[in-house]
Parts: C-alpha cells; structure tokens; sequence
C-alpha cells in the first residue's frame, strides 16, 4: 500500500474517531471533549495537508493518481446479475488532494469557531460529535473511488446534515426544515441510484476507472438515449445534495442548524459534494446530458440570485447566494468548464464559510438578531468581522485581485465558449444568465454589506413586540447608543476571529494563481485539467478508439515518458498504465487550461472557443460587478433611488422575489397536496375495497367455521356424548342389582333357574 | 287313597321339592347368617333324598355313594361356613346379612 494511501484511511478514520468518543463519553470528558474534536480535526488537516503538498506541490503532475482497493463482498455469480463483487477502495489525484485539504481545514475551523459560538449549549458535546461524523463522511465522498462507495459516504452526508439542521430540534421549523432537507436529498439520491444501476447494468462494476475504460472501448450496449439518461439520473444526486433547481428549496430552511453548521455544511463542503460527484462522472457525460446540466445550472444561479435581492434574514440572503454560486458551478460542468467549476468549488468554499462564519460572528454579537433590517453600523464594533467579511464579500461579487474573480470569470469565459462553440441562439441564455446573476450577486452583497456594517444602529427600529432588549423609544439617541454599544455589540473572541482571518486569506488571488486576472496561469487550473470525454459527442463515435483510457484525460500529447524516480516515490507508487502516460507536467504548468488538445471535436471546439473568451469575460464581468455594485451604492448609500418606494412601485415583482418565486408555495400546492390526495384516495381505496376484500373473506370464514363448528358440536360430539350417556345410564340402572346383599344374588339366581326352565319346556313343548 | 298306601318315586320327590323349597325360602328370607346355613342343609338334604330315591327305583348303588359323599362335604361345608360366620362376627360385630353389604362397592 502507497503510504500516501495510509495516510488518507487515517484522515477518513480520525474524524469517525472523534465521533465516536464524542457521542459516547462527551459528558464524561472535561470541557464536554470539544478539544478532542479540534485537536482531532488539527491532525486531520495536518495529514491532509502533507497529502497535498505531496501530491500538489511536490509531485506536481495533472496526470497524478494512486488507487487501491480491495474486495468488500463477493456474492459470486447471481442469479440474473451476472457477478456480483463490491469494492472499495481510495483513489488520490490532484482533485482529491485538494479537496481533502480544503475540507479538514474548514472543518478544522468550524470546530475552532463552535468552542466560541456553541459555548453553553445544552448538547455542546454532541454537536462536536455530528460534526466529526459529517466530516468522516465528507472525506468518504471526496475518498471513494466507485459508485457504491459513493453513494454510502452520499447518504451519511445526508444523514448528518438532517442531524445537524436539526440540531435545535425544539424548534418546530428546525424540525421541519431538517426534515425538508432529508426528503428533497431523498428525490435526488433515487435518480442517482438509478444512474449507478443503468451503468452497474451494463459494465458489472461500479469502479470508476473500470466503468469509463468500458465507456471508452464502446462497450456500452444500449442506445445511447440511454447513457443520455444515466448522466442526468446521477445528475439528480447532484441537483438534491447541492440544492438545484427543482430540489434547492432545503437548503435555505437548512439555515435553522447552528451557523457554523451552516458554514462547513449547507455553504463550503456537503453541497460542493454534489458538484464534486458530476466532476467525477463528468467524462460519462454526453453532449445532452451536459446541456441539460448547463440550462439546470444557469437557471438556479439566476432565480437564487433574484430571490437574494430581497431577503432581510441575513443567513438567508447568504443561503440564496450559495444556491446561486453551485448553480455557477454546474452551469461550468455543464459548459464544459470543468476546471473552472471546481476552481470555482474550492475558492467559494473558502469565501462563503468565511462569510457564514462572519454572518455567525454577526448574530452571536447581536444576541441572536438575524434580520438586517435591524442591523447597521457594526463596522465600529467589529473591525475585525468587518474586514474579513468585507474581503469575503469582494471575493463572492467577483471583484478582481480576489479569489472569486479568477473562477467565475473561468466559468463565464467557458459559459461564452460554449456558446459560440455549439452555434449560439438560445446557448446564449447561458452566458447571459450568468452575467446577469454576477451582477445581482455584487448587488445584493452590496446591500448586505452596507446594511449591516455602515450606518447607524436600527436595533431601537425593531417593533416592539418581539424585540430582544426591550428598549424605550428614546434609545435612538446618542447616549442611548453608547449604553447600548457598552452591553451589546462587541467584537467576538479570538477563537471565533482565527478562522474568520484564516479564510479571508484564502480569497485573495495569489493563494491561486500569480496573475490577479486569469486563473488559468495559476497552479489549481494546470493540476486539475478538464478530462476528454469518453462517450465522444454524437456526430465522431469514431473518437471512441482514440480515446483509449481515461488515463489519458489530460489530453496532452508528450512524447517523453517519465524518467524513473523523476518525481521521488509518488511517481514510482503510480500504477502502471498512469506511469507510463506522458506526466504532462511541462505542458500543465506552462500551457493554459484552454489549450489542451481533445480528441473530441466538440470537446476541443468549446475548449478552443471558452479560451478565446476570456478576454471579453473578463471586460463584460468587471462591467456587471461595477455596475451591481454601483446600484447598490446608489440605492443603499447615496439613497438616490429608495428600495421601499421602488419596491413598492414593482411591487408583483417585488413580492415574487420576497416570496422565493412561490416554490414552496408551489411545491405545497402540487406535490404536497398531491401526495396528501394521493394517499388518502390510497387510504380510500384500502379501507372500502382492500379491507372490503378481506373482511369478505373473513365473513365467508366465519359462516364456514361456524356451520362447520355446529357440525362438530351437535353431530360428532353429540354421538360421542350420546355414547358416553348410554354407557352412563344403564350402568346407573345396572349398578342397581349389584346391592352386595348375597340374598340378594341368591334370588336373582332363582329366578334365572326359573326363567332358564320357562324357556327350556316351552321349547320342549314346542 | 291309593296316593297314601302305594308310597311310589313321586311321593319321595315331592318331599325333596317341599324341603328344597323351605330351605330356598329360609337361605332367601332370613338375616341371620346361621340360620341361613341351616336352610343350606336343608337343600343339601333334598339333594340327598333326591339320589336316594333315584337309587332306589334305579336298584343302584351309586346314588348311596353320592348321598355319603354329599353328607361328609355337608359336614366340611358347615365347619368352613361356621368358620366364616365366625370371622364375620370379628370384622362387622354382626351376623346379620343384610349388614354386609360391602360387596356392593
């Protein structure tokens, strides 16, 4: 076994470590154990860390990959199956590596973060212990290196998220919210489930390697309708566990769990998962299935976007902009922008739990105030929140030098290619969407920033009748501010600030790429390179051949083999057939994403095309950032235009946004309602006909058993009885000549000699 | 007259019939079990005079025999009789038949 494979069993075995001596002994252990939990999680990510600098930074080749495995169970031949074998087992790329990173570390700091926010909890411990069993599972996604495996890990995410959101379970809407979430994951993992058995049906594996090495040799025996409809099956996973359109509506009611929870969860990694998953599958996807998957993506960015708008909760507004940042991320795996997508992951993983935790950071100053109606003016009380969330929010609106300027514009850049490349007409609605939602994204970040930070204070604004301090009117003055500010709003702790500054480094651009405009120059871009496809698009199913082994994904034609030891013991480790593919660093690092070479024209045209872009997308996203920034400055800052009256004055539209475009609504109306009606004609139907049925039967039974039950009564026992009453009676009349008086007997013996005479001469007579 | 003066078999047995008779009513009639071994001899007796008779209009000497033979087991059967009677007396304190009745259990 590879030693960097020993290392990430212990990454995926510690946090399952601190779960279990968490859920059990947390009231046995000083402190209720959440050192143990961090100082487990702290390893955790020094391991994963080593993994990445080993995998990342040293070996430093796109084409990186150590696998093992080993058989779980083998059922042998099925009958109707063919072979049944389950493995498992744990690939480790460049992806993997870096997701491995990312996820301990903001795990590592969500733990930091709760000793700070869940102090005093009622079940402080426990929460320590979901979080330890979320990351184990999390790290299991990232780990698995087949369907089955993954789709276990896809269900303890699930399973630990409905813990976690439900984690206030007094409450009637986190009751319900975790029970919202649990079912939409639900939908998603059914259609996914069906996506692993169409492929399962086909190959007899659920490896990925073997799965898209079958793909490649045009193994597959159905249509390809059919490989259309597996890609958009697993898709659905997807579209449940980050919360596309049709299933996003969870994840903003998952904002009821603690929001820390919501920072490492329901914003940085669990809802990445699903993207995680469609880069896995990615090069199974066909030409239909990526389109459906681009319109998905586009259309969640720019409803979630519009929803955000109008939000005044502020975790809420948060929760829109994370549904409308992994619809980003899908419309790149959609448009072919795989790298881009990705890159677009891990950056907003960074920026948006920063953003969570500062939101957190926020409510735990303002003693549980979550409106930012009621805000205003924190910028004086917490500098530090401020400027992290500030960086954090740049970042998000994609303002250039941060982080979320090089993936978004990498995904817009992608979104154009494709649309140019597949012949524009309604692929343009693509890119347009998307520029259309950078610019409500810096808008409403915009708003959220100047309504919370800047300002005066509003707490004394809050009608009286659920307000938290129980101020007078008089408190809007001056001194009436001070002795609030003194008792309330103050900077939080240093265990709540660490993480806040950690993440806020991470969204600035030179963690990522040397040149502040064009993520493609940077390391993350060159490591994780867009996978050529293995299905080929519909017109070249000659490229079928050429396409000979995922292996080659890279794409990059080299003709050097990798000298032996060239890269120390990682490049030795590679299983044969990797080794011996050109290791492409060379090209990696100094060739740009968009210039690989594909095999598959379509593949290679949207590549070419998303390349040529990128100038233009840098110019028109710059543009929609100023300009939704700028109107949020006009209307929330020079209060040149009043939100009230506008929103009075487009009040429809207002309401449409306010109200989530009536999904729920909708849902509740269609699907709710219809399942509610559904069973009760279902309850209908087994009441009066299924119970009919058998209450029929049983009536017919009854009449048998009870003709049959006075058969027996009166017939066979009666001749039984009547047996017995004879024999009864005439020993009773019998019984009576025995008296035991021998004179008796002497007279009864006269009388027979007697009656023995009478019959013999009348006989003799006779 | 003639059935007075010409004494025949018929008049041998006719005696034999009365006296079985009085034995029968006495062994059916009476409580005491003594008395009622005395009507035993009395049909023992009427046997005899029966094989007397017999053996006298037959000019045999076998119903002689029979008639020794009934008198000795006559004997034996009081001795044995009296016997019981005896040991009834020790278990009931009573010779009277009608008593001992547990036979009839």
């Amino acid at each position: 076994m590879h030693s960097l494979i020993q290392l990430s069993i212990a990454v995926l075995l510690l946090p399952l470590l601190s779960f279990v001596i968490l859920i059990f002994f947390n009231k046995r252990l000083p402190r209720r154990g959440d050192f143990l939990g961090v100082g487990i999680l702290g390893t955790t990510f020094a391991i994963s860390l080593y993994i990445f600098w080993s995998v990342v930074v040293q070996a430093y080749d796109p084409a990186f990959r150590v696998a093992w495995d080993f058989t779980w169970i083998d059922l042998g031949n099925v009958p109707g199956v063919g072979p049944l074998v389950i493995k498992m087992g744990i690939v480790i790329d460049n992806l993997t590596a870096i997701m491995l990173a990312m996820v301990t570390l903001i795990s590592f700091l969500v733990h930091l973060y709760s000793t700070g926010y869940m102090a005093g909890d009622p079940r402080y411990g426990r929460f320590f212990a979901y979080l330890g069993i979320f990351t184990f599972s999390m790290l299991g996604i990232v780990l698995a290196d087949n369907l089955f495996a993954i789709y276990i890990f896809w269900e303890l995410v699930g399973l630990s998220s409905y813990l976690l959101i439900g984690f206030y379970f007094e409450k009637d809407s986190a009751a319900d919210a975790q029970k919202k979430a649990f079912l939409a994951n639900r939908v998603g993992d059914i259609g996914m489930w069906l996506g692993i058995l169409i492929l399962y049906s086909q190959f007899h594996t659920f490896s990925y390697q073997e799965i898209f090495a079958n793909l490649a040799a045009g193994k597959f025996g159905m249509s390809e309708a059919w490989l259309t409809a597996a890609g958009i099956l697993l898709f659905m996973g997807c579209v449940g566990k980050s919360a596309q359109f049709p299933l996003h509506v969870w994840l903003p009611d998952a904002m009821e769990g603690p929001t820390p929870v919501s920072a490492l969860i329901h914003a940085a990694t669990m809802v990445a998962a699903g993207v995680y998953f469609v880069a896995r599958i990615f090069v199974l996807l066909t030409a239909d299935a990526l389109h459906v998957i681009a319109f998905i993506g586009a259309f969640t960015a720019f409803m979630a976007a519009t929803i955000a708008i109008t939000q005044h909760d502020i975790k809420r507004v948060l929760a829109y902009s994370t549904v409308s940042q992994l619809g980003y991320m899908v419309l790149g795996l959609g448009v072919g922008a795989y790298s881009a997508a990705l890159f677009h992951l891990v950056t907003h993983a960074f920026f948006k739990a920063c953003l969570f935790l500062g939101s957190g950071a926020i409510i735990h100053a303002m003693h549980h105030e979550q409106d930012m109606r009621w805000m205003g003016g924190l910028r004086k009380h917490m500098p530090w929140t401020f400027a992290t969330f500030t960086l954090a929010t740049l970042a998000l609106a994609g303002l250039p030098l941060t982080s979320g300027f090089l993936s978004k514009d990498a995904i817009l850049a992608g979104a154009i290619g494709f649309a140019t490349a597949e012949g524009g007409g309604v692929y343009w609605l693509i890119p347009f969407l998307g520029f259309f939602s950078a610019m409500m994204t810096a808008f409403y970040m915009g708003r959220q920033i100047w309504l919370v930070f800047f300002g005066e204070s509003r707490t004394h604004l809050k009608p009286a009748d659920d307000h938290h301090h129980g101020h007078d009117a008089h408190a809007a003055h001056g001194h009436d501010l001070h002795h609030e500010e003194s008792h309330g709003v103050h900077e939080v702790a240093w265990n709540m600030r660490a993480p806040l500054v950690v993440l806020a480094a991470l969204s600035v651009f030179a963690v990522y790429s040397p040149d502040p405009l064009d993520g493609a120059k940077g390391w993350f871009m060159s490591m994780v390179p867009t996978p050529a496809t293995v299905v080929g698009s519909s017109s070249g199913d000659s490229n079928h051949s050429t396409a000979a082994s995922p292996a080659h994904h890279t794409g990059i034609l080299l003709a050097e083999a990798v000298p032996a030891g060239a890269h120390g013991a990682e490049t030795d480790a590679q299983p044969e057939g990797v080794a011996s593919e050109g290791h492409g660093a060379e090209a990696g690092v100094h060739g740009e994403a968009g210039a690989h070479e594909f095999s598959d024209p379509r593949q290679a045209a949207i590549a070419h095309a998303a390349h040529e872009a990128h100038n233009p997308a840098i110019m028109i996203s710059s543009v929609m950032v100023v300009l939704g920034i700028s109107l949020a400055l006009v209307v929330y800052v020079f209060r040149i235009i009043d939100p009230d009256r506008t929103a009075a004055g487009i009040r429809p539209l207002y309401l449409f946004s306010f109200n989530k475009w009536y999904w729920d609504e909708i849902y509740q109306a269609t699907f709710i309602k219809g399942s509610v009606v559904l069973s009760k004609v279902l309850s209908w139907i087994d009441t009066n006909i299924v119970d009919g049925a058998v209450n029929g039967v049983a009536v017919v039974t009854k009449k048998v058993a009870f003709t049959s039950g006075g058969f027996d009564r009166y017939v066979v026992d009666g001749a039984v009885n009547f047996t017995a009453f004879f024999v009864n009676t005439t020993g009773a009349l019998l019984k009576k000549l025995q008296t035991g008086k021998v004179q008796t007997y002497v007279v009864m013996l006269m009388l027979a000699v007697i009656g023995y005479f009478i019959y013999y001469f009348t006989q003799l007579i006779s | 007259m003639e059935l007075l003066t010409n004494i025949g078999l018929n008049h041998y047995l006719t005696i034999s019939a009365l006296l079985f008779g009085f034995g029968l009513f006495a062994v059916m009639t009476r409580k005491n079990a003594i008395v009622i071994l005395m009507g035993v001899e009395l049909i023992l007796n009427a046997a005899n005079i029966n094989f007397l008779a017999f053996s006298k209009f037959n000019g045999g000497m076998e119903g002689v025999m029979f008639s020794l033979f009934v008198i000795v087991l006559a004997a034996a059967e009081a001795a044995v009789g009296l016997a019981i009677v005896i040991n009834i007396y020790k278990i009931f304190r009573s010779v009277d038949v009608s008593a001992i009745d547990t036979m009839k259990e």
